[in-house]
């Protein structure tokens, strides 16, 4: 017994574990210096179309951040992010307030929305909190339609104020997205470590337990709304940006079943290369599928089947893979 | 003197289910500086008063107070506020979570760092962090288990987990310590370490109930025992009074082997 005690602290397998954790900071590493260098090798209509890649990942996490720490899932999610692009659009417009001055204001509309929005619904979990969200993402285009007068209506709004005067307008929308999604990935590694993070962990698979020990319920899930939704105001503040026009037909039910569905493909995934398999299946896909014309519904239907099937099944698969390897 | 202000007491606590009377009316007095033993056959009500002490559930009837003031009311975290830290018969780790991650959640209610700690390298968030895990590892390796301070609790044996649940309710510090079957699932030597733990933990100033089924246990470690069947207790004293106590021979004779 003693002697154990005071052997190293970290066993064969923990080394193994950290060897696995520094070659995945290695290929994170590598990607993200691959997406700084991407603009200067690939054609203008892929710079623009990886920058709102870049805004989709952020929507992606902002769902899974909810999967992840709340146990949850939304349907609803446009809501949120219409709030922050058009938080950026109408400042755009209406007072030439360029993004970094736009951008606190969206985030902080954003979790208030999330935190509003989870007052209501805190007795509420499982498919039950899935129906409002939807409420949420049903409402988002005829609010707009109606407040026209401020957001443009279904024109939409045009952004336009560069964020560096005198930057090609076509760098700082890819670069301004990445750094924005680069920081939202770092600022969830660190939730992770932080107490809050600990205690919302433990609030997701044991309440009773986490309640005994400081955290209530209402306060995780207020909490994980408010994150969840502000990132969800950051992935719309940047696709407004990004892809330079803010109209209804972003913020659909659809676009909110399609961040569910990203978020599956990246496995819920917090990590940069994660969010964006998500942002770029949300981003990429339909510009391959619209190729195949009068295919497209269909195509997408059973893209979407299969990766909600793979997402549902994949884990228990690995998992039972994993057994008999390790009885073997 | 100081032992009795600091008692966490109950009086006439009923709770039913449904017109299912589970506690029926139990007064007690669970005094700092002693171990007291909370034994009964399966179904008593022991679980049942440690969730209406922490908060968990509501009595419908009788007041509890902690050194002099009441806590009736007090939501479960508010009642962790003041001290009062339970751990739970069935384990409750997050699987998400490491080993040491999951007793540092002892530790949160000691610490306030805000929220842009939780997302910035700020200096205060990290000295948290840190602070934590350095009371965390404490504990772990009090019980032996500083080995598996980085495993997932999926990847240990339950006996382990069983630790990790009582370390994370001893790290904190706590002014009442309710431990509901600490011993279950841990084989001798396991629960030999735990007695020596329990023992040092004693301490003035602590409340410490134990359930448990290991009669060894309790016998030799509680000051005092509070013998439990339907929700009534059925005798209380120290050791030696309870063993000779007709009634809870009578309740332990013929159940000994489960
Ligand atoms: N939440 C609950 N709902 C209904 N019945 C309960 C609940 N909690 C406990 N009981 C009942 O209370 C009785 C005492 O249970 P418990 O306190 O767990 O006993 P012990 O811990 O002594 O084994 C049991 O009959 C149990 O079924
Ligand atoms: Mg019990």
């Amino acid at each position: 017994m003693s002697d154990q005690n005071v052997s190293l602290p970290l066993s064969p397998v923990d080394q193994a574990g950290w060897r696995s954790l520094i070659s995945a900071q290695v290929g994170t590493w590598l990607l993200i210096a691959v997406a700084l260098c991407l603009p200067l090798v690939v054609a203008g209509s892929w710079v623009f179309a990886l920058g709102i890649c870049f805004a989709n990942a952020i929507g992606v996490l902002s769902v899974s951040v909810l999967v992840r720490y709340g146990g949850e899932v939304s349907i609803g999610h446009t809501f949120f992010s219409a709030v922050g692009a058009y938080t950026v659009a109408i400042l755009d417009t209406r007072f030439g307030i360029p993004l970094w001055l736009s951008v606190p204001p969206a985030l902080a509309l954003g979790v208030v929305a999330g935190i509003l929005f989870a007052w209501p619904s805190r007795r509420l979990s499982g498919i039950y909190l899935a129906v409002s969200t939807l409420a949420l993402a049903l409402a988002v285009p005829e609010i707009i339609n109606n407040a026209d007068g401020l957001t443009g209506g279904y024109e939409g709004l045009y952004v336009s104020e560069p964020l560096v005067p005198g930057v090609k307008m076509s760098l700082q929308r890819y670069y301004a997205a990445l750094a924005v999604l680069l920081a939202v990935t770092y600022g969830l590694a660190r939730l992770r470590r932080s107490r809050q993070g600990l205690a919302l962990l433990l609030s997701k698979s044991h309440p009773a337990a986490a309640d005994a020990f400081g955290a209530r319920q209402v306060w995780a899930r207020v909490a994980v709304m408010g994150i969840s939704g502000g990132i969800a105001a950051l992935c719309g503040a940047m696709l407004a940006f990004a892809g330079s026009t803010v109209s209804p037909s972003g913020f659909t039910f659809w676009a909110a079943i399609f961040l569910l569905v990203g978020s599956v493909v990246s496995v819920y995934g917090l990590t940069f290369p994660r969010a964006l398999i998500g942002g770029a299946f949300l981003t990429l896909i339909p510009q391959f599928l619209s190729a195949s014309g009068a295919w497209i519904p269909v195509l997408y239907g059973v893209a979407l089947l299969g990766v909600i099937l793979a997402g549902h099944y994949l884990p228990r698969l690995t998992q039972a893979m994993g057994r008999r390897k390790g009885g073997a | 003197m100081d032992a009795a202000t600091n008692a966490l007491t109950g009086q006439g606590i009923s709770l039913s289910f449904g017109g299912i009377k589970v506690l029926k009316g139990l007064d007690v007095t669970f005094r700092a500086g002693e171990i007291t033993g909370l034994i009964g056959p399966n179904g008593a009500g022991k679980t049942s008063l440690f969730n209406c002490l922490t908060g968990a559930y509501s009595p419908q009837e009788g007041q509890i107070a902690y050194a002099g003031q009441s806590l009736d009311g007090l939501s479960p975290a508010a009642r962790a506020g003041k001290g009062i830290v339970r751990s739970f018969q069935h384990v409750a780790l997050s699987l998400d979570l490491t080993v040491l991650e999951n007793v540092m959640i002892g530790v949160a209610r000691n610490h306030h760092a805000g929220w842009l700690n939780a997302f910035l390298p700020l200096p205060r968030g990290r000295a948290e962090r840190a602070e934590m895990e350095r009371a965390a590892m404490g504990a772990l390796t009090d019980l032996g288990l500083a080995d598996a301070a980085h495993s997932l609790p999926d990847a240990l044996p339950p006996g382990m987990l069983r630790l990790v649940e009582i370390a994370r309710a001893i790290v904190g510090k706590p002014d009442v310590l309710l431990l509901d079957e600490p011993a279950a699932g841990l084989n001798n030597s396991e629960t030999r370490d735990l007695m020596q733990t329990l023992r040092k933990l004693r301490s003035g100033g602590l409340v410490m109930v134990v359930v448990e089924h290991d009669m060894d246990l309790v016998m030799s470690i509680c000051d005092r025992i509070y013998v439990m069947n339907f929700g009534e207790f059925v005798a209380c004293g120290t050791a030696d009074e309870v063993r000779r106590d007709p009634d809870v021979i009578r309740i332990y004779l013929g159940s000994d082997d489960d």
